[in-house]
């Protein structure tokens, strides 16, 4: 890409080119070797000079006859800025506007510099050479993430296309989800929008282009015959219309793979002049054309979907926290003389579908976790909702049993019955009463002091699968020193790198082995032991552990 | 997973191969007992035999297609579930729920 300053200079006929200012004193004038020569009788032989200066670049007036105008204000000398439009007295048939130095749309352009101009034929390969720019420009924003609207990428390729072609206007336009194309953008020779109504198009042509897939141009004279009558009526002279594809990398059987081509829309180029350069344009040119037009457009569509992929991690990273948030931490876990808890819960993806719930409240001590089936978005969302029911139950003063039973019929009646709920909820008195539902989950281990372990089972159903489903209470009698070990599924499935689990048993003993221990190192033990165990594998679902000590 | 299925008179018997967890498997399970409960096909014999793994999806996937069969009149069974799909379907409460056999001849004559 270019860093140098440079003019941009449209003559009276239209055509465009870019010169960039790599002298220190840069002239300009109607003397022929002058660096800007200006073929008009009122600009003077030596009209003006443009000196840089410490980076800086004055326009010069040289003692012209008509004077030198920058946005329209006589100078003598005057520093110039970026898009600032010069004018020679006398000479307004010429456009010229300065662009400053590092200005990287400016650049882009410039890259192009000079392929329409009417100084000759350009050799193709100089001109794909050229073209190829535009699709880098694409990938390089992609590379350093800058934000690239797919509109600008539009006008990008539009601009470069009729400088390329040396047509007047051109205009995109994209398939939508159906087959009907939509306007996307119009553009002029120099670089203004097109209303969509100010551009009427041939459709014949069009048509054409997509029923054949390949570029189509139509040379036009009053002469030619009756099927080119719409053209005509419009008083076209030269159109060229370039279909747009994305290209798609199709693996097939073996190891060879092909490149696929899919129709994304279409590139239309028109030129009223009679002696338009569209109609000299070489078909390589062309091609180039299609396909450099083709892949920045698919850079852009790629740098888009990478764009909305960053904003969707973000949407995740905020339901984690909300997650997160959710759940009792140690600053917020209840604790008591006669107990410690301890909870922790790790999410396979950045939500899940586990949840644990501890509240202190006046009949005692709520002790929730929750797996609902299935794992990420969709399951949490079920998660917060059943967390929500289960809180609002146990504070309206519900039992263990009503609760279940009352998240049963919500949840039956409210999700898509493909997923269901395992619960153990249990409430804690302070004399160690312990009362528990477990309606369809992996029952917690109780490791007792005196060395005895329980599982705490009834075989209940999972909640949301049936609306029969009936819930009791099992009271336990809890002694200091015992352990109730309360975890979900992704505990002992957690799998290895040679497909074993986790396991019931290797659970169990680390609990009993370790139940002398507070609940706070039993949990960190055990969550420890699962990652060592999974050690490099990828964890594949959620785990969360809820440990009951009693003092 | 694959499922073939074979009519034993008016029991549909779906031979599940493969791992029955979380994904397509559960999907096509699923899309499978809608397809037969809409062709008139309402009692299925799910046939676990063959499958090695099963998650709470899994056993997601069959509850609705127990629950989608009893709504239309229609019954689902379990053919020789795993040691594995049995302890599953043991802490979940399900084996109250589902009627499982070790006999196929047994399995289709219970309908």
């Amino acid at each position: 890409m270019q860093s140098t300053a440079c003019l941009h200079v449209t003559d009276s006929f239209g055509i465009r080119r870019t010169v960039p200012l790599l002298k220190p004193v840069f002239t300009i004038g109607r003397k022929v070797d002058s660096d800007l020569h200006i073929m008009s009788t009122t600009v003077s032989r030596d009209h003006g000079e443009i000196v840089c200066e410490n980076g800086i670049y004055y326009l010069v007036d040289k003692g012209s006859k008509s004077g030198i105008f920058i946005n329209g204000q006589r100078v003598e000398r005057t520093a110039l800025s970026n898009l600032d439009r010069i004018t020679l007295g006398g000479a307004d048939e010429y456009q010229i506007q300065f662009i400053a130095a590092n200005n990287q749309q400016a650049d882009q352009f410039s890259s192009i510099d000079g392929l329409s101009s009417g100084e000759g034929q350009l050799a193709a390969a100089t001109a794909k050479e050229k073209l190829k720019n535009l699709a880098r420009y694409v990938e390089i924003n992609q590379a350093f993430k800058f934000s690239l609207a797919p509109d600008d990428v539009l006008t990008l390729v539009v601009d470069a296309a009729v400088e390329l072609a040396g047509a007047e206007r051109g205009l995109i336009m994209l398939k939508g989800d159906g087959d009907s194309l939509a306007f996307k953008v119009a553009r002029d020779n120099r670089r203004n929008n097109v209303e969509q109504r100010d551009f009427a198009l041939s459709t014949r042509v069009v048509r054409q282009v997509l029923a054949e897939n390949r570029t189509v141009i139509l040379n036009t004279t009053p002469g030619d015959d009756q099927q080119m009558q719409s053209v005509y009526n419009l008083s076209l002279h030269t159109v060229i219309c370039i279909p747009l594809h994305q290209f798609l990398m199709q693996a097939t059987v073996g190891v060879t793979s092909t490149l696929q081509r899919k129709l994304l829309g279409i590139l239309y180029l028109d030129s009223r002049r009679e002696t338009g350069h569209l109609s000299q344009t070489n078909s390589r040119l062309l091609d180039s054309l299609a396909f450099e037009a083709s892949k920045a457009l698919e850079n852009a569509r790629l740098l888009h979907e990478e764009q909305e992929k960053q904003r969707l991690e973000r949407e995740f990273e905020m339901a984690r926290s909300v997650q997160v948030a959710l759940l009792p931490t140690s600053d917020n876990i209840p604790q008591s003389k006669h107990f410690e808890l301890a909870a922790q819960s790790l999410p396979c993806r950045y939500v899940g579908g586990d949840f644990y719930d501890l509240m202190a409240l006046q009949g005692g001590t709520v002790l929730t976790l929750c797996d609902v089936s299935g794992k990420g978005i969709s399951a949490a969302l079920l998660a917060s909702v059943a967390q929500g029911v289960i809180e609002a139950q146990f504070y309206a003063g519900a039992s263990p049993a009503e609760v279940s039973t009352t998240l049963n019929r919500v949840v039956v009646n409210r999700s898509d019955a493909n997923r269901f709920i395992t619960m153990f909820c249990s409430v804690l008195g302070d004399d160690g009463n312990f009362s528990w539902v477990n309606a369809g989950h992996n029952p917690p281990i109780l490791a007792r002091q005196t060395g005895e372990v329980e599982m705490l089972s009834t075989s209940s159903l999972v909640l949301g699968a049936f609306d029969f489903a009936e819930y009791c209470v099992t009271n336990t009698r809890l002694s200091p020193g015992d352990v109730v070990f309360i975890f979900s599924d992704g505990v002992t499935e957690a799998t290895n790198g040679s497909d074993q689990m986790f396991g019931d048993e290797r659970l169990q003993n680390l609990v009993q082995r370790n139940k002398d221990r507070s609940a706070q190192e039993i949990k960190d033990l055990v969550m420890s032991e699962v990652l060592a165990f999974t050690h490099g594998v990828p964890q594949g679902d959620d785990i969360t552990i809820v440990a009951l000590k009693m003092k | 997973m694959d499922i073939n299925l074979r009519s034993e008179g008016n029991v549909t018997i779906l031979d599940l191969q493969g791992n029955l967890t979380i994904g397509a498997a559960e999907e096509s399970l699923r899309q499978r007992v809608e397809q037969l409960l809409a062709t008139d096909k309402k009692y299925l014999l799910v046939n676990l035999a063959n499958v090695p793994m099963i998650d709470s999806s899994g056993i997601g996937s069959l509850v609705k297609s127990f629950t989608h069969a009893k709504n239309q009149g229609g019954k689902v069974k379990l053919l020789k579930p795993t040691k594995l799909a049995q302890q599953l379907l043991s802490i979940t409460g399900l084996l109250s729920v589902f009627e499982t056999f070790d006999d196929e001849a047994t399995a289709v004559a219970s309908f």
